[in-house]
């Protein structure tokens, strides 16, 4: 395997092929297809973020301010002193290249600057020149700065670190495989931190985290709109089934909160798991009581913010416990969402948290206490939506399903940041009857990312989209030969977005279609009509053989 | 033997050859991992090359049409069209074959051979021209599909007919 490359192939000796010579040799190349579009001023001046200015990646002049290398010195300064993770990232890789191939970027693009060892060491390089006593000392002796690794900041580099930073989905697939548990995730996190300080934001990040700042979801879609959205499925559902589902807007006092990404809301076909939310929530209001509200003010779970800084997710997810405590809620129930859970999981408690004022969620029709979620007071609607079924809490008919075959994408985040991998699956099983897994070293902990996440959703990256996308479409492709697999589950809003793209490249007979769709399809809700449609209008199995 | 049959008595090294030369159009330190003998999803780029080598070179022993063969190559130049290659260089593989055929055919055949490169050729470079406009339609369609078709639907915007933008793609 991967061993057989030597720690010195690995990184002095990378050879870029025809030309050869090492990887520091190579200067970066921008290329169109593989970049997302710079920021627009406004947003980056919406959020107070510094040096807000109309510029082009592909321009030689970057329009830095005149201490852009000190500002990147004491940056990195910064943050090797405050997180831990960043500093032992920084000293301990051995080289020993068990990560070199498991990124999808590299797998896709097969450029060498995406092996997850050379990703890291773009930055580790800089680290060792300015803060390390060892590259000190060699660098007086001849090809002392050679031996250990290490180079000076320039622009040639910083345009290098942003042209490969963002092409990192922070999905930390190869943490997974290091000995030592090093994560190119968070180093890719602290670069563009770094990136912000000197207003090198990309606008599919700046635009959303604005918009969320301003009206409170990443399309800067406003109350008033967001409600008509969901009138619009309450219409759509009650012409299928018969039965209205109308949900309650922020509702003093209800047992739940319930917030899931703007995507659900707004984009297809996150519109359809949507719909599966207000039926199931009208399915437990009406069999046991259950009072969920929603929020136009907390309309957004996903937070673009965690992909600029540590400071600006701190703020957009605020929101969130903020409203829970203005209605006086007993816990928050959160969608099917990816990078939302993450930061969730691994961030709300300590940033914003304790939320003292919400109690252990429980489930007060099966008496399940989240003990997961004991801390950050939200449990994610599939662990709810599985103990739901577990307890015979809810009338599913399976055949309404039928025409599925179904397999099943863990989302980077649920899965390698929370450990979310069964619950999942449980409900698809209990929804439909046909499912089969992609290969075991393409899923749950090993999952290959969408090639879209951390903010490189846009259409202008779409070719680095696509060659990332292929390790997830290669498996995907074998389940469709092999087993006849024509849907692709997930629960992430920006997968639902993004691997119905990667379908229609790679995989064209694939579909995609959140978990809680199928919930809504075979969910028997009390005085409901015959159905005869499903929720995409579909004629369901059953009818279409009459 | 006839070139069919040449072909089929050494499809083994022709399959290595052409497989060998086209990774090495990767950087170097790629193209050892994507050479490995390792399973099919953890080097899917590895494994599709050499699938659809074998896959063509099959082809080649048998009657085949245009279509069919380029719909055999397009596994492969799918995988090029969105990598860092230019349009010549992500079909260039094909013509590693000519080389590996002057050691296989004597002078009668070389001639008929190089022929057959050329129509692989084309019909790579048909499939890579369809690889690009699929994507270049993907990126003028796919937010407008996401995201206005569902404002569409509910009827807060009416401007804009999906159903024309996307007519195209069905063609
Ligand atoms: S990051 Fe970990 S797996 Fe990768 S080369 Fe360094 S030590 Fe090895
Ligand atoms: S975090 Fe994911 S995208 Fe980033 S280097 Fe690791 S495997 Fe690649």
């Amino acid at each position: 395997m991967s061993d057989e490359i030597k720690p010195d192939e690995l990184l002095d000796k990378i050879d870029y092929s025809t030309g050869g010579g090492s990887w520091m040799d190579t200067p970066v190349q921008i290329r169109p297809g593989m970049y997302c579009y710079a920021s627009n001023p406004k947003s980056v001046e919406t959020l107070g973020l510094p040096n807000a200015r109309a510029w082009n990646p592909l321009d030689d002049d970057w329009q830095l301010p005149d201490n852009w290398q000190e500002i990147i010195h004491q940056g990195l300064k910064e943050r090797l002193d405050r997180f831990r993770t960043f500093k032992v990232f920084m000293d301990i890789c051995v080289r020993c290249g068990a990560c070199a191939d498991k990124c999808h970027f590299f797998l896709g693009t097969g450029d060498p600057k995406n092996m997850p060892v050379l990703r890291a060491e773009l930055l580790r390089s800089v680290y060792r020149n300015d803060f390390t006593t060892a590259a000190k000392i060699l660098s007086k002796i001849p090809g002392g700065k050679k031996l250990s690794g290490s180079r000076p900041m320039t622009l040639e580099v910083l345009k290098e670190w942003w042209y490969y930073f963002f092409q990192c989905t922070e999905c930390r697939r190869c943490s997974v495989f290091c000995p030592y548990g090093i994560d190119t995730a968070e180093i890719t996190i602290m670069a563009r931190e770094i990136f912000n300080l000197l207003g090198l934001n990309i606008d599919w990040i700046a635009t959303p985290v604005s918009n969320c700042y301003q009206t409170g979801n990443h399309l800067g879609i406003q109350p008033h709109a967001f409600k008509d959205m969901l009138d619009f499925f309450v219409e759509d559902i009650e012409e299928i089934t018969g039965v209205n589902c109308a949900p309650q807007y922020q509702k003093k006092g209800a047992d739940i909160l319930f917030i899931t990404p703007s995507g659900d809301v707004f984009a297809d076909p996150g519109t359809y798991t949507c719909q599966g939310y207000l039926i199931l929530f009208k399915y437990l209001k009406e069999k046991y009581g259950l009072d969920v509200t929603w929020s136009t003010y907390a309309s957004e779970g996903g937070n673009f913010g965690f992909f600029t800084s540590h400071e600006t997710m701190k703020r957009l997810n605020a929101k969130m416990y903020a409203e829970a405590k203005r209605l006086g809620v007993k816990w928050i129930l959160g969608g099917e969402c990816g990078h939302m859970w993450r930061v969730i999981h691994q961030y709300m408690d300590t940033m914003n948290g304790p939320a003292d004022f919400l109690e252990v969620p429980k489930n007060p029709i099966t008496g399940t206490v989240f003990e997961n979620a004991k801390s950050t007071k939200m449990v994610h609607i599939t662990e709810f939506t599985a103990d739901l079924i577990k307890h015979g809490k809810l009338e599913l008919d399976k055949s309404r399903n039928a025409n599925r075959v179904m397999t099943f994408h863990d989302s980077c985040n649920p899965s390698r940041g929370m450990g979310l991998l069964d619950e999942p699956r449980y409900v698809i099983q209990n929804c439909c009857d046909n499912f089969f897994d992609m290969p075991e070293n393409t899923i749950r902990e090993q999952t290959f990312c969408c090639g879209s996440g951390a903010g490189l959703n846009a259409g202008e990256n779409i070719e680095l989209r696509m060659a990332g996308a292929l390790p997830r479409a290669t498996a995907l492709k074998y389940v469709h030969e092999k087993f006849g697999v024509n849907t692709l589950g997930t629960i992430c809003a920006i997968d639902r977005a993004a691997l119905t793209t990667l379908c229609e490249y790679w995989v064209p007979d694939v579909e995609v279609a959140g978990v809680h769709e199928l919930v809504g399809n075979a969910l028997i809700l009390p005085g409901e009509k015959e159905r005869e449609e499903d929720l995409r209008f579909e004629p369901l199995p059953d009818s279409e053989e009459e | 033997m006839d070139l069919k049959q040449i072909v089929k008595k050494n499809k083994k090294k022709i399959v290595d050859q052409w497989f060998k030369a086209t990774i090495e159009t990767y950087p170097a330190n790629t193209a050892k991992i994507l050479g490995k003998d390792s399973n099919k999803f953890d080097n899917p780029v590895g494994s599709t090359t050499r699938e659809t080598i074998e896959d063509v070179v099959d082809l080649l022993c048998r009657e085949f049409t245009a279509e069919s063969l380029e719909t055999t190559i397009d596994p492969i130049v799918r995988i090029r069209a969105v990598q860092a290659f230019t349009a010549a260089e992500a079909v260039s593989f094909v013509f590693a074959l000519k080389r590996i055929g002057e050691e296989l055919f004597d002078a009668d055949r070389i001639r008929e051979f190089d022929r057959l490169v050329d129509s692989i050729a084309l019909a790579a470079f048909n499939r890579y021209s369809k690889c690009k406009e699929e994507i270049y339609l993907l990126k003028a369609t796919e937010s407008k599909r996401r995201i206005h078709r569902a404002f569409e639907r509910a009827g807060l915007v009416a401007e804009l007919n999906e159903e024309d933008l996307l007519g195209s793609k069905k063609s």
